[in-house]
């Protein structure tokens, strides 16, 4: 579903990304784990050309991100993201952090965004918050709501950049719970994060960065216990053994 | 009950008081036009500082390929306001860009002196309520699939709005103080009426405390309408 090709991203003389050739299928969850500065987020960003890519090239269900005649929004629209810290829009209610995307974008009526916003409100179990406003919501309110927002898009990959970063450690569970129960249900995730747990428990695969490449990228299980690489078994290490 | 007799002296007599509410008149009237241009040469300066505007994007040089011409032009007109005394730009419009005309009237050439004058600090607020805003939400806006001037009219105005409200009040403030330096180019304001009757009456003080008075006043009924618009902003917070 998305083919990433000898993907390169610098600024001025810093390499973040270099030549990152990886293909990602429909269905599965990606966990990219790495050090900071090691480009997981930058990686992630390029995916919906939230981060202009220097050169390479990056297709999503066919269509050609680097060509100037794509048309971005419409690939964003099918591309949810979920930022570390939520960005949900302050002025507006839950309800209308929902609707606001597909009301001015999809062509549906009021009443099926709506009825669409309540369930994916429901799904995420804060159905209640609906009239309240972001800063009435805790953290990990917070967060599934921004969860539920990209959902309101329909997209067909949603990506995670560190979801539970911001969070306060008794909150990050009801994230990684929703998260997981997208899993099940056969959404595409890709996921950058430090919750090496969720990493082995959910993901289909984990890609290791460090140093602006991907240095290993295979099932958690071996990952987890039988890295190939030196450098992941050195980053696991330190990680798990706090 | 002396003094009460002075002060009728000063200002009943002769209707004196005629003089301040002519000159009332005009500073008011001064504040309002140069407000209403101000700001609508601030949202056009911050427009093009913000724009994206870069037509030599395929030239070689560097320097050049990143040249906007809108933004340096807004950066020129804000520098240039901003670092010489509003006195001077009186004085240069009414002494040498207006020299040739005569019978223009002082109304006109304080109006639009201020107004230029105030646009370039209107600019500066509007920038920094847009730019100051987190730049995650235009982030999110956009990862969301919306166009870039949805974004802008439904995510960032709304927000920067409430940022730039309140610094926009006090700089109409600062404006309706700083309309008293038209007396240079001979307009008879406020403090010019005040300078009018001390030189028919010979008492200096009165007069001044009497258009002290009065622009306390006027600031504070500003100051007043600010705070109540603030509380009804704060609401949706």
């Amino acid at each position: 579903m998305i083919k990433i090709k000898n993907l390169y991203k610098s600024y001025g003389k810093l390499e973040v990304l270099k030549d990152i050739s990886v293909d990602i299928n429909k269905g599965e969850v990606i966990a990219v784990i790495g050090p900071s500065g090691s480009g997981k987020s930058t990686f992630l960003r390029c995916l919906n050309k939230l981060e202009e890519p220097t050169k390479g090239s990056i297709f999503i269900q066919g269509k050609d991100l680097m060509d100037d005649k794509t048309d971005i929004n419409k690939i964003r629209e099918n591309v949810g993201m979920v930022f570390q810290h939520f960005n949900l829009f302050p002025h507006k209610t839950v309800l209308e952090n929902l609707t606001l995307a597909p009301m001015k974008i999809k062509n549906m009526n009021k009443e099926e965004i709506e009825k669409k916003a309540y369930y994916l409100l429901d799904k995420v179990g804060l159905k209640d918050k609906a009239n309240s406003y972001p800063n009435q919501l805790s953290g990990g309110q917070k967060q599934r709501i921004a969860i539920a927002r990209a959902l309101a898009m329909d997209p067909s990959v949603i990506l995670f950049d560190e979801p539970t970063s911001a969070l306060d450690p008794e909150m990050i569970k009801e994230v990684l719970d929703v998260m997981r129960a997208l899993a099940l249900e056969g959404m595409t995730m890709i996921v950058v994060t430090h919750e090496m747990g969720f990493a082995k428990s959910v993901a289909d695969r984990v890609f290791f960065m460090d140093q602006g490449t991907i240095l290993e990228d295979s099932s958690p299980d071996i990952i987890f216990n039988n890295p190939t690489h030196e450098r992941t078994k050195e980053f696991l290490n330190k990680v798990l053994n706090r | 009950m002396e003094y009460l007799k002075v002060l009728k002296e000063i200002f009943i007599d002769g209707e004196r008081y005629m003089y301040i509410l002519k000159g009332l008149r005009f500073s008011v009237g001064v504040t309002l036009v140069a407000a209403i241009l101000g700001v609508m040469l601030g949202i056009l300066a911050a427009l093009m500082r913000i724009s994206n505007f870069h037509p030599f994007k395929k030239s070689k040089d560097k320097k050049l390929r990143d040249f906007n011409p809108l933004e340096w032009l807004a950066i020129f007109y804000t520098d240039l306001i901003r670092g010489t005394p509003a006195v001077v730009q009186l004085m240069v419009l009414a002494n040498i860009v207006f020299a040739g005309f005569r019978d223009m009237p002082v109304f006109l050439i304080a109006s639009l002196s201020f107004g230029i004058n105030s646009g370039a600090y209107v600019c500066e607020i509007i920038r920094a309520g847009i730019e100051g805003l987190d730049k995650g939400q235009m982030e999110a806006a956009r990862a969301l699939g919306m166009p870039y001037s949805v974004a802008m009219k439904e995510i960032i105005i709304p927000q920067a709005i409430k940022k730039i409200l309140p610094a926009l009040v006090s700089e109409f403030i600062t404006l309706l103080k700083e309309t008293s330096i038209v007396g240079f180019i001979g307009g008879v304001d406020l403090l010019r009426s005040a300078n009018i009757i001390t030189s028919q009456t010979y008492r200096g003080v009165e007069p001044l405390i009497a258009v002290g008075i009065i622009y306390l006043i006027m600031t504070g009924l500003f100051t007043k309408l600010m705070r109540k618009v603030e509380k009804g902003m704060k609401i949706s917070d």
